[in-house]
């Protein structure tokens, strides 16, 4: 009676169990060695995706729960203006403009008290899961040399231009259509093009950064306007600083038009023929 | 008498000896002054001579007139005859192989040499990050010259361009984050 073998697949294929082993060795890190032969960047797992495309339409609920406060705020201040109010105190018809205004203010403070934690929540989520794949990618696993070499995507310019996406700068748009800018253009790169990718990460996480100090302090700002706004209601006025607070709303929400600029030049194109010099790095 | 003619043919033939000497090789007047006119290729083999000569430690003034002269008629050819005339530096033992691979990179390939180094960034670059961007900013501009003035290489001067930009932004947010725990 003879034992079943250990090996009786080497035997049947006339191999020996040690060409065995060594085949199956090789099947199993044949792949993993291709692929660290072509590093990508990991910037974009899926839950950093997943925190972006939530951000995103945590902004949109705000968005949509404030526009319509927002635009009303506006349209009583311009009535207000028309009316000529701010040089008519006495007027009761100016006064009940301007408690109408105060009412709306407080409501829109209401509404961002509400929202504003989910927001920060969320925008803070985001922020802390790109600075640490940024941390882990370029700052602890590039060196300078490397990170420019990533940067210029091992490939010729006039290829790098055919794929690379471009920017279009973290400010005059809405928060949500930013979100939703930057998920689709995470989402539909490919992972080779990680050049593209390090500078989108890093454009994401600075906004993160900005919107995220925005929002803070926006929220210690509410607190100390709300009961300005309350304490305001008896006189029937909207003071600067009230201004101010709407004006930051809106910057987060709806962007600030007058800081708009592409942050990229556009691609450019190169010579693929171009000399190359023993000497070049 | 015999002794003293003979010492006296000796003086003569050495005299004779060393006048002929004098003559099949004359002293140089090199005062090591850069060639002048706008043949690159001829003030190329004018520099090799003099600099293998005696002028080697004016190497730098050489190399600028090169580069001045190249100026006054940029074509992409150039690039080849500035490596070529640096590799040939470095045969020479006027540079260092270092020494003319910077030089070179420095003035005519699209990435920067001031953003070089063996360590990771969060250690080595974020600590000197406005240094190492002030610095690029400095070579962009060496850049300038060799891309655009000497190669008429615009293409690789504005790839260049756009990897300073993207490099001060993706530094900055690399830099915040390795600060951030």
């Amino acid at each position: 009676m003879s034992t079943p073998s250990k090996f009786n697949l080497s035997d049947s294929t006339g191999l020996q169990p040690f060409s065995a082993l060594v085949l199956a060795w090789m099947l199993l890190f044949a792949i993993p060695t291709q692929a660290a032969n072509t590093p990508t960047l990991k910037l974009f797992p899926t839950t950093v995706l997943e925190d972006i495309r939530h951000t995103g339409s945590v902004a949109k609920e705000m968005e949509s729960g404030l526009q319509e406060v927002i635009s009303r705020l506006d349209q009583q201040q311009q009535l207000i203006i028309d009316s000529k109010c701010e040089e008519a105190d006495d007027d009761p018809g100016c006064a009940q403009l301007n408690k109408q205004l105060g009412a709306t203010y407080l409501e829109m403070l209401n509404i961002m008290e509400s929202n504003l934690p989910t927001m920060e929540q969320a925008v803070e989520t985001t922020r802390k899961s790109l600075a640490k794949r940024l941390r882990k990618e370029l700052g602890n696993g590039m060196t300078p040399w490397s990170l420019q070499e990533n940067l210029l995507g091992g490939q010729s310019g006039k290829q790098a231009s055919q794929t690379r996406p471009s920017l279009r700068g973290r400010s005059g748009m809405r928060l949500s259509d930013r979100f939703s800018q930057y998920y689709k253009l995470v989402s539909n790169s490919s992972s080779s093009q990680g050049s593209s990718m390090a500078v989108i990460a890093s454009d994401i996480y600075l906004d993160m950064e900005e919107t995220s100090d925005l929002i803070a302090r926006t929220r210690q700002e509410i607190s100390r306007a709300t009961l300005m706004g309350q304490l305001n209601q008896s006189f029937g006025t909207i003071t600067p600083e009230m201004q101010e607070v709407v004006s930051g709303v809106k910057a987060i929400l709806f962007g600030d038009p007058e800081s708009e600029m592409p942050l990229a030049a556009p691609p450019t194109t190169a010579d693929s023929t171009a000399y190359q010099s023993p000497l070049s790095l | 008498m015999n002794s003293t003619k003979a010492l006296i043919s000796a003086a003569l033939f050495a005299t004779v000896s060393f006048t002929a000497g004098c003559d099949t090789q004359p002293v140089k007047a090199n005062a090591c002054i850069p060639p002048q006119g706008h043949d690159l290729d001829v003030a190329v083999s004018q520099s090799k001579s003099d600099l293998s000569d005696v002028c080697g430690f004016q190497f730098n003034a050489y190399l600028e007139r090169l580069m001045n002269i190249a100026e006054s008629d940029p074509k992409p050819a150039n690039k080849e005859k500035f490596s070529e005339f640096l590799l040939w530096s470095n045969q020479a033992g006027l540079l260092s192989k270092q020494q003319a691979k910077s030089i070179y990179n420095r003035y005519f390939n699209v990435k920067y040499v001031s953003l070089m180094g063996d360590y990771n960034n969060c250690s080595l670059t974020c600590p000197k990050q406005q240094e190492v961007l002030a610095n690029m900013e400095r070579e962009l501009l060496d850049k300038e010259r060799g891309l655009v003035k000497i190669s008429r290489d615009t293409s690789g001067y504005q790839r260049a361009d756009r990897l300073l930009k993207e490099t001060e932004l993706v530094l900055e947010a690399t830099c915040t984050a390795c600060g951030a725990n």
